[in-house]
C-alpha cells in the first residue's frame, strides 16, 4: 500500500487536516516505550493511500528524548519504499516559526529521493484578516510545491487531493537542491524566505495579545483560571457520575440477567462476581477518561492549555514538576487513572514521570469512603467555634491536605536527588493563538483515549480481580471470607500489621481494596457481617469502635491510605503509559512509605495518648 | 565597584519594551540555543515583552508574529539591546 507521512509543528493544524483527510477510519499506535500516539489510516477519496501522522515537532534537531524518537522515527519512515510522498503542514499565520522545520524535512526527503508538499494551513484566517501568503513565489524559492489549504473548514483539500492523486502517478524525478545544505544556513535561508513571503501586518497578535492581557493578569487572570478550574473539577466529579452510575448499571443488570441462566453455582458466582465485577470495574471510568480527554482537547485546542500551564509553572517548579503538570494534579483529586491520561500534555519526560509520582498521592473519590468510615469511628461528631469548625470536616480537611502535600514533598525530594540524571527542557512554550475548537479531532482522541484504557489497562484489571475472587471464593465456596485463602492470607501476614494495632480482619480488607480502595469498607462489612456497609457505614462503625479498635490505628489507617498505591487499575495504567518498571517501583515504594508512615503514627499516638 | 556595564538580557524587559536580540550567553547550552533561534531568536530580531505576570511566570515575548513564553531559567541567557543599535 502506498504511504503518505504528515508532518508538521506543533499548533499547525495538522492533527485537523489529518482527521479531515482520512475521516473516521484511522488507528492509533505508539512508539515503543514511549507515550507517542502515531495514527494512521487510508485517505477518503484516496482510498488505497495510507497517511501516517506523525507527532508535532518543531525541529529535526531533537533536545529531549521524546523528540528524538520521534524524529528516528520519521527518518526510519522515509526508507520505507512504500512512502512514496511526504506532506508537511505550516502554519501559514506563523509562517518563520514553521519554514526552518519545512526546509529541514524538504532536506532530509531529498536526500532519500521522497517527494515533498507544503501545505500552508490557516488560509481561512489570512483571508478574514485581508492577509496573504505569497505561495507562488514561496514554492519558487523552496522548489516545492505549496498549496494553501484550510483543515477546519475543508478549503483547499479537493486541490491537495487532485495533486496528490497525480503525483503519486506520476513520481515525478526528486531534486536535490537542499539535500547537502547544513542547518546553519537552512535557519537563515528560513528567516529571509519569512520576511519575504509570509503575511505582513500583526493584527492576528494585537487580537491574541488583548485576550492574553485578560486570561494572565495577576487578578482576573487568576479568578477565570479558577472558574476554568472548577468547571474542569466538575467535570470528571460531577457531570461524568451519572453515565459512570449508568455504566455500572447495566453491567450489572446485564449480570443479573444471565447468572440465573446458569446453573452450576461455581460459575455463576464466577460469572456474577469475577466476570462482571471485573468488566464493571474498568468500565465505568470510561466515562471520566472520555469527558476529561474531550475538556482538555477543549482547552488545548482553544490556546488557553498553554495559559493555564504558564500560570502555574512557578509554584509546580519548586516541586520538579512543570505548569502542565497541574491538570493532571487535579484531575487526580476526582481520579487517578484519566489524571495519568491528562498527563500525555507534559512535553518533558522527566516532568511527566514526575507528575505520575505525584497523581496517585492525590486524594481521589476512591478513598473518600475510607476516610468517612475511620473518621467516624474515631472523630466525635462535634463542632467547635459556635458550630463554625466541625472536627469530621476538619479531620477530611487534614488528610486530603496531608495527600497534596505529600505529592509535592515527595515530587521535591525525587527531583532534587536527581538533578544529575534529569533532562528538563527549558520552559519555551509557544502560547498559539486563541480559536475556537475543533470538535472531530477532539471527539476522536476522547475515543482513542477511552479504547487504550479498555484494551490495555481493561485486561490487567481484569485479571486481578480474577485472581482476588479466586483467593476469596475458594477453598470454602465463598461462604466465608474468613476462612478463605485470602482470610488465610490476611492471618499470615497479621504479624506485619500487629505493629500497627490492626488483626487479620484489616489485613484482609487492605489486600482486597487493592482492587479499589472503596473495597476496603465492603470487605470490613462482610467480614463484620453487615450488609451493604457501603451504602450505610454506621452499623459497621458501630462494630469498629466496639471492636476496641485504638485510636492510633485508625489515624495509621487514615496515612496508610494517603499514601499507599492500593489501585490495580492506577498500576495497570502507569504500566502502560510509563512503563511496568515504573508502576511496579512505585507500588512498593508507596507501599513501604504508607506502612512505615503508619507504623510512626501509631507509635506516636499511643505514646502521646 | 564593577564599571562594566552588563548586558541586558530577555527577562529585563519591561512590559511594552521592545529590543532586538543581539546574542546569547555562553552559559546556554547549544541545543537550547539553536531551538530558540529555530522560533525566530535570532541576533537583530526585534522582542517585544508583551506581559510580565505576577509572582514571577513566565514572561510573554513576542517574536516576528509569533508569541512565546520564557521562564527566567532561559530568558536570562538571551542577550539583548536597543532595537536601533548599530552594532547589531
Amino acid at each position: 500500500m502506498n504511504r503518505v507521512l504528515l508532518i508538521g509543528s506543533p499548533n499547525s493544524g495538522k492533527s485537523s487536516l489529518f482527521n479531515r483527510l482520512t475521516g473516521l477510519n484511522q488507528r492509533v499506535a505508539n512508539f515503543p516505550g514511549i507515550t507517542v500516539d502515531v495514527a494512521s489510516g487510508p485517505i477518503s477519496g484516496l482510498p488505497d493511500v495510507e497517511l501516517v501522522d506523525f507527532p508535532g515537532t518543531y525541529s529535526l534537531q531533537p533536545i529531549s528524548g521524546e523528540e528524538a524518537v520521534a524524529v528516528e522515527f520519521f527518518q526510519r519512515a522515509l526508507t520505507d519504499p512504500d512512502v512514496r510522498h511526504v506532506l508537511c503542514v505550516v502554519d501559514a499565520t506563523r509562517l518563520e516559526k514553521s519554514l526552518y522545520f519545512t526546509l529541514q524535512v524538504i532536506r532530509e526527503c531529498q536526500q532519500r529521493g521522497k517527494a515533498v508538499t507544503v501545505l500552508g494551513n490557516m488560509a481561512d484566517v489570512l483571508q478574514s484578516n485581508d492577509l496573504t501568503l505569497d505561495h507562488a513565489g514561496l514554492s519558487e524559492a523552496i522548489g516545492a510545491p505549496v498549496l494553501m489549504i484550510s483543515a477546519r473548514q475543508g478549503i483547499g483539500i479537493d486541490q491537495l487531493l487532485t495533486h496528490l492523486r497525480q503525483r503519486l502517478i506520476t513520481q515525478e524525478p526528486v531534486s536535490s537542491r537542499w539535500s547537502e545544505t547544513p542547518d546553519a544556513l537552512l535557519r537563515g535561508t528560513a528567516h529571509q524566505l519569512a520576511q519575504e513571503f509570509g503575511p505582513r501586518g500583526d493584527v492576528l497578535v494585537r487580537s491574541q495579545l488583548r485576550l492574553d492581557s485578560f486570561f494572565l493578569n495577576t487578578g482576573l487572570g487568576g479568578i477565570a483560571f479558577f472558574c476554568i478550574m472548577f468547571l474542569l473539577f466538575q467535570s470528571i466529579f460531577t457531570w461524568s457520575a451519572p453515565v459512570m452510575d449508568a455504566v455500572e448499571g447495566v453491567v450489572m443488570a446485564t449480570g443479573a440477567a444471565l447468572v440465573p441462566l446458569i446453573e452450576n453455582q461455581l460459575i455463576a458466582d464466577f460469572v456474577a462476581d469475577a466476570l462482571f465485577g471485573g468488566i464493571g470495574a474498568f468500565l465505568v471510568f470510561v466515562p471520566q477518561i472520555f469527558v476529561l480527554t474531550l475538556i482538555i482537547g477543549i482547552l488545548e485546542d482553544s490556546g488557553y492549555l498553554a495559559r493555564a500551564a504558564l500560570i502555574c509553572h512557578r509554584p509546580l517548579k519548586a516541586f520538579g514538576l512543570t505548569g502542565k503538570s497541574f491538570i493532571p494534579m487535579l484531575s487526580g483529586v476526582a481520579c487517578a487513572i484519566p489524571a495519568i491520561y491528562a498527563a500525555r500534555a507534559v512535553d518533558s519526560p522527566w516532568q511527566r514521570v514526575m507528575t505520575y509520582l505525584a497523581i496517585p498521592l492525590m486524594p481521589c473519590s476512591a478513598r473518600l469512603p475510607v476516610y468517612a468510615l475511620l473518621i467516624a469511628v474515631f472523630i466525635p461528631n462535634e463542632t467547635a467555634l459556635f458550630g463554625l469548625v466541625g472536627w469530621q470536616g476538619l479531620a477530611l480537611f487534614s488528610i486530603y491536605f496531608f495527600g497534596m502535600f505529600a505529592a509535592l514533598v515527595i515530587t521535591g525530594i525525587v527531583s532534587r536527588f536527581s538533578k544529575g540524571v534529569r533532562s528538563e527542557l527549558p520552559f519555551v512554550l509557544e502560547l498559539p493563538p486563541y480559536r475556537l475548537p475543533s470538535v472531530r479531532p477532539i471527539l476522536r482522541m476522547a475515543i482513542n483515549r477511552s479504547k487504550h484504557f479498555v484494551t490495555k489497562a481493561g485486561k490487567v484489571i481484569l485479571a486481578v480481580t480474577v485472581a482476588v475472587w479466586i483467593l476469596g471464593y475458594f477453598p470454602n465456596g465463598g461462604a466465608d471470607l474468613g476462612s478463605s485463602w485470602l482470610g488465610t492470607l490476611g492471618r499470615w501476614i497479621q504479624p506485619l500489621f500487629e505493629p500497627i494495632g490492626l488483626d487479620w480482619r484489616y489485613g484482609v480488607a487492605i489486600l482486597s481494596s487493592f482492587l479499589a480502595r472503596e473495597v476496603f469498607v465492603g470487605t470490613l462489612g462482610t467480614i463484620f457481617g453487615i450488609e451493604g456497609a457501603e451504602e450505610n457505614m454506621l452499623p459497621l462503625v458501630e462494630q469498629i469502635q466496639a471492636s476496641g479498635l485504638p485510636l492510633g490505628s485508625g489515624i495509621a489507617l487514615l496515612v496508610f491510605f494517603a499514601i499507599a498505591l492500593q489501585c490495580v487499575s492506577t498500576v495497570a495504567i502507569l504500566s502502560k503509559e510509563g512503563s511496568l518498571s515504573l508502576a511496579l517501583r512505585m507500588l512498593v515504594t508507596y507501599l513501604v512509605a504508607a506502612y512505615l508512615l503508619a507504623l510512626l503514627t501509631f507509635s506516636v499516638v499511643e505514646a502521646v495518648l | 565597584m564593577n564599571s562594566a556595564r552588563q548586558p541586558k538580557t530577555l527577562w529585563a524587559l519591561s512590559k511594552g519594551e521592545t529590543c532586538a536580540v543581539s546574542g546569547y550567553d555562553d552559559a546556554l547550552p547549544e541545543p537550547y540555543r539553536v531551538r530558540l533561534m529555530e522560533f525566530g531568536f535570532h541576533q537583530g530580531e526585534a522582542v517585544t515583552c508583551l506581559l510580565t505576570p505576577g509572582f514571577g511566570a513566565p514572561r510573554v515575548y513576542r517574536v516576528s508574529n509569533t508569541v512565546f513564553s520564557l521562564d527566567s531559567e532561559i530568558a536570562q541567557y538571551v542577550l539583548v539591546a536597543p532595537a536601533e543599535d548599530p552594532n547589531l
